[in-house]
């Protein structure tokens, strides 16, 4: 009984941040879903339903849909490579050496920084102009300059390496910090077993980063997602269409070009996504971890 | 049992206070500062996506000739202006006086602008300048300085490399090519932005195809859906294209910025570059010594040139104005000579007043023929209902072009489609 009434006095406490959340996310996400099939938009005094019709002209648009693609691909391979480097400086920088800690915060630094400010200094870096960094470097190599922003084909890549430095150390400190909770004891037997460094990694240090790993994977898969800032810093979507995600192609319908209820459609289709490959996800890392128990 | 039911009643008080807080308007704000000042100052609200270094003059003079009315300005950026004021304006809120450029059209159907066309002050605009602004005949905004943009060009440069200013396209692919053989580069271009290819294939296609009375119509009807740029503009669009056949343009553009043109130019490393006299200041500073002079986009046959440019932008009143009665003040004031010289102080530009004319300075020297001809047009913002975006489709289009994936009449047809697109979800 007792018990009971104090829960309810803990429910109500809770409430002040229960509506905020119901007010500030779960209700704009659900309006979203109403006026993604209106024709919603500022500049229309009248609302109307118009159905599918937006869902319809989104997936007919190459420009949206090749906007998605881009996004998918560009977060399934950050989250590729932004994790296997930092497991891998997280176990090499796990050992005992000297300077380790300054190394680690070095590793760690880019993430201290904006990414608006890291875009902006990457697209003087990576410039076609005479000075770029990037180029210079190349060219004193005896290399070709590479259009790394102005060139379609590359352009997203050149994005992705920045996010990947950036991101790295990020990582690299979860995986840090997961390595610290694993038994010694169980190298210390992996090696009186017989097991080399590469099979020591797979058998015992993989498996046990387990809970790391699953946090890394979801979070940069969904920063991946919702790239938005680094784009517009670097690229603005360019050359032509090239480097447009789902998040500039929604700030551009919604509020650029005022179509409102159209970039509520996006929103739901990124919302659909982001939930069916979490869910993707999660699903593995679920039978992953029931294997290894 | 009476503790937790002040523990209840507390945290119940603190989730209405929560409430209440957010729910809580400010709308005593502007009227308690009129009492405080004795007086009867008005506080109106102004807000522009020109920063307010290019209105600073206007401001002042603001101040001092109307002393019960205090303008408070409000800089939003282009990228978040339309953003931030549509949601104002939906609210019913909003500034008195709102800066409105190529969305104006849109604002007015919306019943977001006050009805200027009786106004006294409304007439003494030409009509060039009002056309943006109308919606079925009536006016819904003063337009301020006109915008143009030519190609700024280094004459030490000119003059070292013996080339002259060009007459006609043909000479002007000529001089770039001779440029090019002495070693220097030609034109530079901030590609990595979708505007300034937009807009330089815009420039030639003023001059061969909105020179000619027989197209005037053409934008209205574009508006309507009935006529397509793929079919009427191919041509022109198709012609500018050589300096990308040409290789005066060339793809390493695609990854230099506008700043990072600007800056290139500046420092001599390039004869040309399209823009506007907003970057004059800016290049000034990087290299004072400049030799600068402008010209205006040249035709296929020897004329006077056609700049990009109109109506930079305009004064509209809120129609849910509490003040409605200063901001017409504020608006009659500005339509004067005295007003408009002010304005051109910090941002050069024309005048739409009539009669009033004003000098632009050395830099413009060669385009002086085609201001006098009143050859300065920029469909988009002078008539097309949305032509921000479509504009931008055409951009990126045309930076598809210049990596070579795309043809000039894809890119053109990309633009009609936004432009239907358009017009099906905003009526």
């Amino acid at each position: 009984m007792y018990n009971k009434q104090r829960e309810r006095v803990f429910m109500l406490m809770i409430l002040p941040a229960f509506i905020g959340f119901i007010v500030l996310f779960i209700a704009p996400t659900a309006m979203s879903f109403f006026y993604s099939l209106t024709n919603w938009s500022v500049y229309n005094p009248d609302i109307k339903f118009v159905g599918l019709d937006n869902y319809k002209m989104l997936f007919e648009d190459v420009k949206t849909v090749s906007a998605i693609k881009t996004t998918l691909q560009y977060a399934i391979l950050i989250t590729i490579f932004q994790n296997i480097i930092a497991i891998l400086l997280a176990v090499y920088l796990n050992k005992k050496m000297v300077a380790v800690n300054f190394v680690k915060s070095l590793v760690f630094l880019p993430a201290v920084l904006s990414i608006l400010v890291v875009g902006f200094l990457f697209q003087y870096i990576m410039t076609s102009a005479d000075y770029g960094l990037l180029n210079n470097i190349i060219q004193f190599f005896g290399g070709d300059p590479v259009n790394w922003l102005g060139d379609s084909k590359i352009a997203i890549y050149s994005v992705l390496v920045t996010q990947v430095w950036q991101w790295a150390g990020w990582s690299m400190v979860i995986y840090i910090a997961n390595l610290k909770s694993i038994d010694t004891a169980l190298y210390e037997a992996a090696e009186i077993d017989g097991a080399g460094k590469i099979r020591t990694f797979f058998s015992v240090t993989l498996p046990l980063l387990y809970p790391a790993v699953s946090f890394n994977l979801l979070m940069s898969l969904i920063g991946g997602m919702k790239v938005f800032d680094v784009i517009f810093s670097m690229t603005k979507g360019g050359p032509g269409y090239a480097t447009e995600t789902i998040m500039t192609t929604l700030i551009r319908e919604g509020f650029n070009s005022g179509r409102n209820a159209y970039a509520s459609a996006l929103a739901v289709v990124f919302f659909i996504a982001v939930f069916i490959l979490s869910r993707i996800v999660i699903t593995f890392l679920n039978k992953w971890e029931r294997k290894l128990s | 049992m009476k503790k937790k039911t002040v523990t209840l009643f507390l945290s119940v008080l603190i989730l209405l206070a929560t409430i209440l807080a957010g729910c809580g308007s400010d709308t005593s704000n502007g009227a308690d500062k009129e009492k405080e000042n004795g007086n009867d100052v008005v506080t109106l609200r102004m807000m522009g996506y020109n920063p307010e270094s290019t209105r600073a003059t206007y401001l002042k003079y603001l101040d001092e000739k109307l002393p019960n009315v205090e303008i408070e300005f409000e800089f939003v950026a282009l990228d978040n202006f339309n953003n931030v004021l549509n949601s104002q304006l939906q609210a019913g809120e909003g500034p008195d006086l709102i800066e409105v450029g190529g969305e104006a059209k849109l604002l007015a159907k919306a019943n977001y602008l006050l009805d200027l066309t009786d106004e006294e002050f409304t007439s003494k605009y030409v009509e060039s300048g009002l056309k943006p602004y109308m919606v079925d005949g009536k006016v819904y905004a003063s337009p301020l300085q006109s915008w143009f943009e030519g190609i700024f060009y280094n004459k030490a440069i000119f003059k070292e490399n013996n080339v002259e200013v060009p007459k006609t396209w043909d000479e002007f692919i000529e001089i770039s090519k001779q440029l090019t053989k002495n070693g220097v580069k030609p034109q530079i271009m901030g590609a990595q932005s979708w505007e300034p290819m937009m807009k330089q294939s815009i420039g030639l296609v003023n001059n061969e195809f909105y020179s000619d009375e027989a197209n005037r119509n053409f934008d209205e009807k574009f508006n309507a859906g009935e006529a397509k740029l793929a079919e009427e503009w191919l041509p022109y669009v198709e012609e500018w294209a050589r300096v990308i056949d040409e290789g005066i343009i060339t793809e390493d553009m695609l990854g230099l910025s506008y700043d990072q043109a600007l800056d290139q130019f500046a420092t001599g490393k390039a004869a040309m570059w399209e823009s506007g006299p907003w970057a004059v200041e800016t290049i000034l500073e990087k290299n004072p010594d400049i030799e600068l002079g402008m010209f205006p986009i040249p035709g296929k046959t020897e004329g006077d040139g056609w700049l990009i440019g109109g109506p930079g932008s305009a004064l509209a009143i809120n129609a849910k104005s509490q003040h409605i009665e200063e901001a017409l003040k504020v608006l009659e004031l500005t339509a004067t000579e005295e007003a408009q010289k002010v304005l051109v102080a910090d941002n050069a530009g024309s005048s739409f007043l009539e009669g009033v004319e004003v000098d632009l300075g050395e830099i413009y020297t060669d385009s002086e023929a085609a201001f006098k001809a009143g050859n300065v047009y920029a469909p988009w913002t002078a008539v097309w209902t949305s032509g921000n975006p479509i504009v931008e489709a055409y951009g990126k289009s045309l930076q598809e072009v210049l990596a070579g994936v795309k043809t000039i009449e894809n890119a053109l047809k990309e633009a009609d489609s936004v432009n239907d697109n358009l017009r099906k979800t905003l009526n």
